[in-house]
């Protein structure tokens, strides 16, 4: 597996996202560009757009600090899984009985007794503390309501004990729990994914659920009514968790707690950006505009920064649904790493029919539709009036760059963030990985490598693995995160040397692919 | 400035999946479109005008989302609608108990909203009569008894859906005058435009 790996925890000199100003000159003239924060390419120029995330730790913290038995009581844990052992075996019989009684599942859906159900590599359930389903990724949820009472017995039974059920592991699968009151959070996997991944994940279907509801509607809901059917507030909202879901065996972006943008020369960039900014009312708080999952340009309230994971949700809601194209759209949306108790409203429309340009105005007044409607008008007629449109049309014809760009000839297929910035960058996916199976399983790779370096307990700050069908390369540094995929005949050395030709040429680019210049209203 | 500039304001209103987006899509794009059922996120707002005699009046039609998650939301799409299109599905007897409830909503907030019954998928009904759920007398006699227009359409054939919304334009178009303050000596060019401002921006 891992051929070397150097075992070093990095810390952070400067909590602060502001790099400290005797390093600005330093900038393109540093020989390792990147290993101060705020100087790595890609780095901005300004403050952060973005509420700093190192990545996931900073997702799961919040969730950890529910459950503070964490660390401590490590031996505590570990007998409750196992314990739970045992009882992964009494799902599965559970799963046996209770199936044959439900076979009329509508066609559309699966049949849950079914193998191919079985089979699947990752299940999500949703369950109320009551044990009621609220969502399953695969088949219905009326013939898992006894599957899912199962779940919610299990976390009772150790809650009961005072401990937190984490996990289960036996046969091949792995169970994991994410108490989210008043909700229950429910994974099982066959990848080789870590605990930590998974329950990443349920924290991601958590927010999605509480960005349309808000959890102090969630709240209210439930303690009126103990087992209330959430399905009925969150009807024809499954296919945004589905392909948030999707998303998440996909998107790296998602796994670093970054985003990326449509490559775009910085004097168009910046052109939009302040068309973006110069239509402005009083409550809007973020503009953005966004191609296809890419960002071109965001534009925030002073002093206002957007959580990576609450854009992330809100361009699932738009990449999930049609519904935007019919008109302009105008929702309520709750942007849970913001603010969890109300929402916001987002003015959400395409710059042209046929275009994949999606501008999004959120604004804190439910009745401000016509002021937003107005300010999208401004921002398209200043958009034509410039050059800008025409920079973008063509932007968005390639709004990829083959790895060969790069010209490191073993070198498939990178990610690079920079942490400062919150953004990332990539290639377009290579032949041998364009396959759906092919990326997740290339996901699946980097995210084991995202789990080394972020190993709880022993961070790694650099590791290289030699398989059978690529060589993988990570490196973390306090500027950046950087995951290559080398060809298999590629050796150490040639990695690390790519790594190097690879920074000068983002350096390069950094214009083109990045955000330099982020503006405030 | 070249933003909406609308005359009457248009909600439609009804149960998830009975076919409002359809129906707006019908009617502004002359489209039908086929593919996997998407609810509406919130609602979405189209402008189209429309020639009532020698007039236009530009409609801003209020496209809400059925789902029961929006419909604390719903009061900020109907207030100060002109019209509202209450849409039921002809092949779902619920779906017209649920255009009940929103009659009487609109009836207790919005007194001068005029409100039109809209029975969708009729192509359904008319292909095979035995799935229709609700009937049409039935409909009328209700219609009546609030004073409401009925229409059936279909959006997939687009029977009766450019008559529904010439009836609310029309409608619009003559009671907008009954509704004019008398005796204020403004020309009628001018009166209308403040109008149309007080009516969608209040």
């Amino acid at each position: 597996m891992a051929a070397d790996v150097h075992n070093k925890a990095w810390e952070s000199q400067n909590g602060s996202l502001v790099p400290g100003a005797r390093l600005r000159h330093e900038r393109s003239d540093s020989p390792t560009p990147g290993l101060v924060e705020g100087t790595e390419p890609g780095a901005g120029q300004e403050s952060a757009m973005f509420v700093h995330a190192r990545s996931f730790e900073d997702l799961t913290a919040d969730s950890d600090g529910q459950a503070e038995v964490n660390s401590g009581k490590e031996s505590d844990l570990g007998q409750v899984k196992d314990e739970e052992g045992r009882v992964v075996q009494h799902i599965e019989t559970e799963d046996q009985q209770t199936g044959t009684s439900q076979g009329g599942a509508r066609a559309k859906e699966e049949d849950v007794t079914s193998e191919e159900w079985r089979a699947h590599k990752k299940h999500v359930f949703v369950l109320s503390e009551a044990g009621k389903p609220i969502y399953t990724r695969y088949g219905t949820e009326e013939a898992l309501s006894s599957t899912m009472g199962v779940m919610m017995a299990l976390v009772s039974f150790v809650e009961a004990e005072k401990n937190i059920i984490r996990s289960i592991q036996g046969d091949g699968y792995r169970v994991v729990f994410l108490r989210k009151s008043p909700l229950v959070l429910v994974g099982v996997s066959r990848t080789s994914q870590s605990d930590r991944e998974l329950t990443r994940e349920l924290l991601y279907v958590y927010y999605q659920i509480v960005s349309l509801l808000t959890l102090t509607q969630l709240n209210h809901v439930f303690q009126h009514k103990q087992n209330y059917d959430l399905r009925r507030l969150l009807a024809g909202s499954e296919h945004l968790t589905d392909n948030l879901l999707r998303l998440l065996d996909r998107d790296p972006g998602l796994l670093l707690s970054a985003v990326t943008c449509l490559p775009l020369a910085s004097s168009a960039r910046d052109v939009v950006s302040s068309a973006l900014q110069a239509a402005k009312t009083k409550s809007l708080v973020f503009s953005i505009l966004m191609a296809g999952s890419r960002l071109v340009t965001l534009v925030r309230k002073k002093d206002q920064s957007l959580h990576h994971m609450d854009l992330h949700l809100l361009f699932n809601l738009v990449g999930s649904s049609s519904s935007f194209r019919e008109g302009e759209g105008w929702t309520p949306i709750c942007l849970p790493k913001f603010n969890t108790a109300g929402f916001f409203h987002a003015h959400i429309s395409y710059l042209q029919s046929a275009s994949d340009l999606c501008l999004i105005l959120v604004s804190t007044d439910r009745e401000d539709f016509f002021n937003l409607s107005e300010c999208k008008h401004r921002i398209v007629e200043r958009l034509r009036r410039r050059s800008a449109w025409q920079a973008l049309q063509e932007a968005l014809r390639c709004p990829s760059y083959p790895v060969s760009q790069v010209a490191i000839p073993e070198l498939r297929h990178f990610v690079y963030k920079s942490k400062s910035s919150g953004l990332y960058t990539s290639p377009e996916l290579p032949v041998p990985y364009q396959t759906d199976e092919e990326q997740e399983r290339l996901m699946v790779l980097y995210q084991y490598l995202h789990s080394c370096l972020h190993h709880p307990t022993r961070p790694l700050c650099s590791i290289y693995r030699c398989g059978e069908t690529e060589n993988l390369f990570a490196w973390v540094t306090s500027g950046f995160e950087l995951y290559l995929c080398f060809s298999p005949l590629g050796t150490k050395s040639v990695a690390v040397s790519a790594v190097n030709k690879l920074l000068k040429w983002i350096r390069k680019e950094e214009e083109r692919l990045f955000i330099l210049n982020p503006l405030t209203y | 400035m070249t933003a909406m500039r609308v005359d009457a304001k248009v909600v439609m209103l009804g149960k998830e999946s009975v076919g409002k987006t359809s129906l707006v899509e019908r009617y502004v794009h002359r489209r039908f479109l086929v593919g996997p059922y998407q609810n509406t996120i919130g609602a979405a707002f189209v402008a189209k005008q429309i020639h009532v005699g020698d007039k236009v009046v530009t409609l801003g039609i209020w496209d809400t989302a059925g789902s029961e998650r929006y419909e604390a939301m719903s009061r900020i799409y109907y207030r100060g609608a002109r019209a509202a299109i209450v849409c039921y599905d002809l092949t779902d007897s619920s779906s017209f108990q649920r255009a009940k409830f929103w009659v009487k909503e609109l009836q207790n907030c919005e007194e001068h909203c005029k409100i039109y019954l809209c029975g969708t998928k009729s192509d359904l009904a008319e292909a095979d009569r035995s799935i229709r759920q609700v009937d049409y007398h039935d409909v009328q006699d209700f219609a009546d008894e609030i004073g409401a227009q009925h229409f059936e359409t279909s959006s997939k054939t687009g029977n009766n859906v450019d008559e529904l919304f010439q009836k609310v334009a029309e409608d619009f178009s003559s009671s907008a005058f009954e509704l004019m303050p008398e005796g204020t000596g403004v020309d009628l060019g001018q009166k209308k435009d403040s109008y149309i401002y007080s009516c969608c921006h209040n």
